[in-house]
């Protein structure tokens, strides 16, 4: 019995995995809006920089910008990947937007 | 002079409290352990400064190449498996999407985009802790 416990314990302590891991939530841009007001605010992420309503903006100034579009706190950004970015970009894009304090993102096709 | 027999008696051991460790062991294995399915492919997710643990649950795999796999379903055949898993439609219920850092990110929004007119709208996507 000791050594069916002992498999048990090694298969378990082997097929374990602990914590969960982190998640960010990513919206889809759904049609109709889904309550958007206010002047148009579209991040576009590119393997070369950030563009807001289409102007290259230098990160440092993303945030800035961004929240002088915004007509409240929770209003929608919406985001959305052109050319070879990739998933990291946009991830970095995010965090950073995370730490400016906009969380409502959403990400158009 | 019999010194000897009580020696011997004092050496021998008991296997009992072994055997409590032992389970003792394996009911903590148990306890906090999360038996995850194997991956389909190697997947390393993007790193972030976010610190918030996501659910656990079933998840969506995109490969760098940009390749889906859920169970046994690859590529397009996953939306219509995941049109039947029920997951995705309430924010207590998310998809967690697990996909390569070097992805182009042009495919996360189209999966997020194709996922959303199939009704799933709540995802979230697995990050590495930088």
């Amino acid at each position: 019995m000791i050594d069916v416990v002992f498999l048990l314990l090694v298969f378990f302590m082997l097929s374990a995995r602990f914590g969960l891991d982190n998640a960010i939530p990513i919206a889809p841009a759904l049609s109709g809006g889904g309550g958007y007001t206010g002047a148009p605010r579209l991040i576009t992420v590119t393997a070369d920089g950030v563009l807001l309503n289409g102007t290259p903006i230098p990160q440092t100034e993303l945030i800035g910008s961004v929240q002088a579009l915004m007509p409240s706190e929770d209003a929608i950004i919406v985001l959305r990947v052109r050319g070879e970015a990739s998933l990291q970009t946009l991830v970095d894009v995010l965090d950073l937007l995370q730490r400016g304090g906009i969380n409502n993102t959403v990400l158009a096709e | 002079m019999d010194l000897g027999r009580n020696q011997t008696k004092e050496r021998a051991e008991s296997i009992v409290p072994m055997i409590n460790v032992v389970f003792l062991l394996m009911i903590f294995f148990l306890m906090t352990a999360t038996v995850a399915p194997p991956a389909p492919f190697e997947v390393a997710p993007p790193m972030s400064d976010v610190d918030q643990p996501g659910e656990a649950g079933r998840t969506l795999f995109v490969d760098a190449s940009g390749v889906l796999a859920w169970s046994e379903h690859r590529g397009d055949a996953v939306y219509g498996a995941l049109a039947g898993a029920g997951l995705g439609r309430s924010a207590e219920q998310p998809l967690l999407i697990r996909a390569d850092r070097t992805v182009a990110g042009s495919v996360i929004g189209r999966v997020i985009a194709r996922l959303a007119r199939g009704g799933i709208t709540h995802a979230h996507l697995i990050v590495a802790r930088r």
